[in-house]
């Protein structure tokens, strides 16, 4: 009925390749192979089910006990009900019309005294009534026209001292019922209940597998974007059911359920039941082998192998050890996955004696649910090890490229440098063909040194490296930058590049200097891929809170089959003969920057008719903002801080968050003084020393122009010159370091920090 | 008007030798060192109008150079500009922040190295004020 070759010989080549190098084919198989999984697990699942359903069906061992109880107990009819949602559902019965039945569907017992079931529940114990035409308390004279009986048992069906069901009987005639025959209906009563447990555990069962089946997609996710979050426990979770319910149900003592290593030929304890945490740890320790032991013939064999008794048998070491604990049978059920060695289920009882068929069989059941779970424990835990070991693997491939491309740039720059002084004349002249060989040496060199850059700038991507430095900046004069740098290759090759920006942009709240560089990638493209004497067109436009910028051109336009594959790494469209050109990084490195950026990128192109690359970014604030989130509401009173030091903006920044305020940073004098003079905020807090335009500088002209002359400025600098701050105009003078309170207290006298507006959760983060 | 002299402190040979030439084509006076130690024992006795200095150098980094120099009161004046290959923003900023009057990156441009020499003599210290 199976067959059981030698185990999973591709698996062995992916486990083999564990200790060696980490390569993403391996680790993309066993994504595979984890997906497969799953999806079998799904189908697999409901297969067992309906099995587990068929094989024990509780409706047809119902029937059978309803029967034999009627049969046995000499009585007209008999029924068995189950407690559903407060009162008893008619569940099987043999021998009523069905007028009954579809009466008590219509009018169900209720959970009260006025029917024997009721009291039953109640009472939680067998009863009858001699005569219901005698009984003052009996209220369902209604069931009693129908069915016209006279005498009536009922036995509670008690589950876990819970009463779940029972079982009643009728006669027609006054003829109570005697001792042996309630002692029988009792017996009966035991048996439904233990169906329904039955039917309670597939129930769980089923749950338990949609519950795994949903844990598997959370790892899968989680999987996904390299967490390392433990999800053994999840797992060990299910097994540790699976192997409690085994026991449970088989009426056992006992359990545990193995998971087989494949590289060492053994089996290893991945959760025990009903054992102590002596034997648990000493089962841990020992080598459950595959060749030694019964659980690994069973294995090997492919069917269940049951002991009797193990004071009659000779023990292998983990029957030993089981044995010295006081256990007396055991069965093992091997856990396959096809013809592979998955794991084993080992249940045992502290007495002697065999294992029903009914049992094994169950077993055997649990262990196809097993098989999956213990399957899925392993892959995941093998992509938890890739994915480590892919991460440090980045890792060290970020840092040996950032080395290597700063080891590289220096004779570069060698290459470059004596190439230009020579171009340059410097000594002298040169023939034409050394002028050409120059040029040559010359565009290689810098070509080199672009692919150099890119691969740096991508490889910080990658290694999430790659910091943004938010600022603001007019966005025509970004666009005009760009331009300005293909215009000489433009106008060489009678390129007219023009730009269209819509009336209503201004300024943009991003990383000036990735923007600029997505741009300049786009627009050296556009105009490398269009031929002589086309046009190239830069367009801005505004899309809700968002700017899309469009760089056209007038090339050959991109196959569509090359339209995904051209923002891949080293991948060039066939758009033209200058192919060497590009360093074939260009495109993804844009496309990583847009993201950072928190924009998209996209490609419109028509064979034959151009191509369009497009971009978007927020207008207000690059992706991550969230650090600075609260100080974005635009409708708070501004601060502007200038200051070239990154640490004191942050500085700053952390302590007025909270405050009510909204905080415009700068960089540099020059930006600075945009910002004051295009926001007239509630304050500026002023640093002196800085790049371009310095802090007596902004002072000065603050205070020279109408507009701005009234703007309350507090100096913050390492500098102490208080009394020339003063007298230039300052409204205060702190010297860095400064203390929150110094300078929150500052801008609380000049009004620009509302009085008292500092929430407690902001108090505690500062 | 007395030639410029310039102080290069650099490492590495082949870009000492390319911004020495450059420069003394254009008419400038260079001296050289290979270290930051050299370097700053050079310009006490050399007195440059301009150092150019690598930033990364073996044995005393270009930070701690410029911080040697900067003790000397008599090199108190003379801008010192960072050179290096590090074309990061961060190596700017942390130029900037520790104290240099000027930052060129790697590589140089030949064209324009003569004319940023010439602005950053005429400049002096940048932003001390």
């Amino acid at each position: 009925m199976r067959r059981y070759g030698v185990p999973g010989l591709e698996r062995g080549a992916i486990i083999s390749g564990r200790g060696g190098q980490v390569d993403q084919e391996d680790y993309q198989s066993l994504q595979r192979d984890y997906t497969d999984a799953t999806d079998q697990f799904a189908a697999m699942n409901e297969v067992l089910i309906a099995l587990g359903r068929s094989s024990s069906d509780p409706d047809a061992v119902l029937d059978t006990i309803v029967e034999s109880a009627r049969r046995l107990c000499r009585s007209e009819a008999a029924a068995i009900f189950l407690i559903e949602a407060g009162q008893y559902a008619l569940s099987s019965s043999v021998g009523f019309s069905s007028e009954y039945v579809h009466h008590v569907a219509e009018h169900p017992f209720a959970l009260d005294r006025a029917s024997l079931l009721g009291r039953v529940a109640e009472d939680r114990r067998i009863q009858q009534i001699p005569d219901v035409l005698d009984d003052p308390d009996f209220g369902r004279q209604d069931v009693q026209r129908i069915v016209q009986f006279r005498t009536s048992v009922a036995a509670p069906m008690l589950l876990d001292d819970e009463v779940v069901g029972a079982i009643s009987l009728v006669r027609t005639a006054v003829d109570p019922f005697d001792d042996r025959e309630l002692a029988l209906l009792e017996a009966f009563a035991a048996q439904a209940a233990v169906v329904v447990r039955n039917v309670h555990l597939v129930r769980e069962l089923e749950e338990r597998g949609q519950e795994l089946g949903r844990k598997v997609e959370q790892l899968e996710a989680l999987s996904e974007v390299g967490g390392l979050v433990s999800s053994s426990l999840v797992l060990d979770e299910v097994l540790s059911n699976i192997i409690m319910n085994a026991v449970r149900f088989s009426g056992c003592d006992g359990g545990s359920i193995m998971e087989y290593v494949e590289d060492e030929r053994c089996f290893s304890v991945r959760s025990a039941y009903a054992s102590s945490p002596e034997l648990l740890a000493k089962l841990r320790t020992i080598r459950v082998d595959l060749s030694t032991t019964l659980v690994g013939r069973s294995a090997l064999e492919g069917h269940p192998i049951a002991v009797a008794d193990l004071g009659a048998v000779e023990l292998d070491p983990h029957l030993r050890l089981l044995y010295d604990d006081g256990w007396r049978s055991m069965i093992a059920v091997p856990v396959l996955r096809g013809e592979r060695i998955i794991g084993a289920l080992v249940v045992r009882r502290k007495t002697t004696g065999g294992f029903p068929d009914e049992t094994v069989e169950f077993l055997e059941t649990f262990a196809g649910q097993s098989a999956l779970a213990v399957w899925n424990a392993q892959l995941f835990r093998e992509l938890e090890t890739k994915s480590a070991e892919l991460q440090v693997a980045s890792q060290h491939k970020s840092e040996f490229l950032a080395s290597m491309s700063h080891e590289l740039r220096t004779p570069l720059n060698a290459v470059i440098g004596f190439s230009e002084v020579l171009l340059e004349r410097m000594f002298g002249e040169l023939n034409d063909r050394q002028d050409e060989y120059l040029h040559d040496i010359l565009s290689s060199g810098r070509h080199l040194l672009q692919l150099l850059n890119d691969i740096l700038d991508l490889s910080k991507v990658e290694a999430g490296g790659m910091e943004l430095e938010p600022s603001t900046f007019p966005l025509r004069g970004a666009l005009e930058y760009g331009i300005s740098m293909v215009r000489e290759r433009a106008s060489a090759h009678g390129i007219e590049v023009s730009l269209d920006v819509d009336a209503d942009l201004d300024t943009l709240d991003s990383d000036e200097l990735r923007f600029k560089q997505v741009l300049l990638n786009l627009l050296s493209n556009a105009v490398k891929f269009t031929p002589d004497g086309g046009h190239v067109r830069v367009a801005a436009r505004r899309e809700g809170d968002r700017v899309a910028v469009t760089v056209t051109d007038d090339g050959v336009g991109i196959r569509p089959e090359d339209r995904e594959r051209i923002f891949e790494s080293f991948q060039q469209g066939r758009r033209g003969a200058q192919s060497e050109e590009g360093t074939g990084l260009g495109l993804t490195l844009c496309r990583r920057i847009v993201a950072l950026l928190g924009g998209t990128m996209w490609l419109e192109t028509e064979l034959g008719a151009g191509s369009t690359f497009g971009f978007t970014v927020p207008i207000d604030g690059v992706a991550d903002t969230s650090r600075h989130a609260p100080s974005t509401d635009a409708d708070l009173p501004v601060v502007v801080v200038v200051d070239d030091d990154r640490a004191s903006l942050d500085l700053m920044t952390a302590y007025l968050d909270g405050l009510g305020v909204r905080v415009v940073l700068a960089r540099n004098g020059i930006e600075g003084l945009e910002l004051i003079r295009t926001l007239t905020p509630a304050a500026v807090v002023l640093d002196i020393r800085l790049p371009g335009l310095d802090g007596w500088e902004i002072l000065d002209r603050v205070r020279a122009d109408d507009a701005t002359r009234a703007v309350p400025v507090v100096i913050v600098s390492i500098l102490d010159e208080k009394p020339r701050g003063m007298s230039l105009g300052a409204t205060d003078y702190l010297i860095k370091p400064v203390a929150r309170d110094a300078l929150v207290g500052a801008l609380r006298r000049i009004g620009a920090v509302p009085a008292e507006r500092e929430s407690a959760s902001s108090r505690g983060a500062v | 008007m007395a030639t410029a002299r310039i102080l290069i402190v650099e490492d590495n040979p082949l870009n000492l030798k390319l911004v020495r030439d450059v420069l003394t084509v254009s008419g400038y006076e260079v001296v050289a060192a290979p270290s930051g130690e050299e370097g700053v024992t050079l310009a006490q006795t050399c007195e440059p109008d301009l150092v150019l200095m690598d930033i990364q150098l073996p044995g005393i980094d270009g930070y701690e150079a410029l911080r040697m120099l900067r003790q000397n009161a008599q090199l108190d004046s003379v801008p010192v500009v960072a050179v290096t290959a590090f074309a990061m923003r961060e190596d700017r900023e942390r130029a900037s922040r520790a104290g240099f009057d000027g930052y060129l990156s790697k590589p140089i441009s030949v064209r324009s190295l003569p004319s940023q020499v010439h602005e950053y003599l005429n400049n002096g210290r940048a932003d001390v004020t």
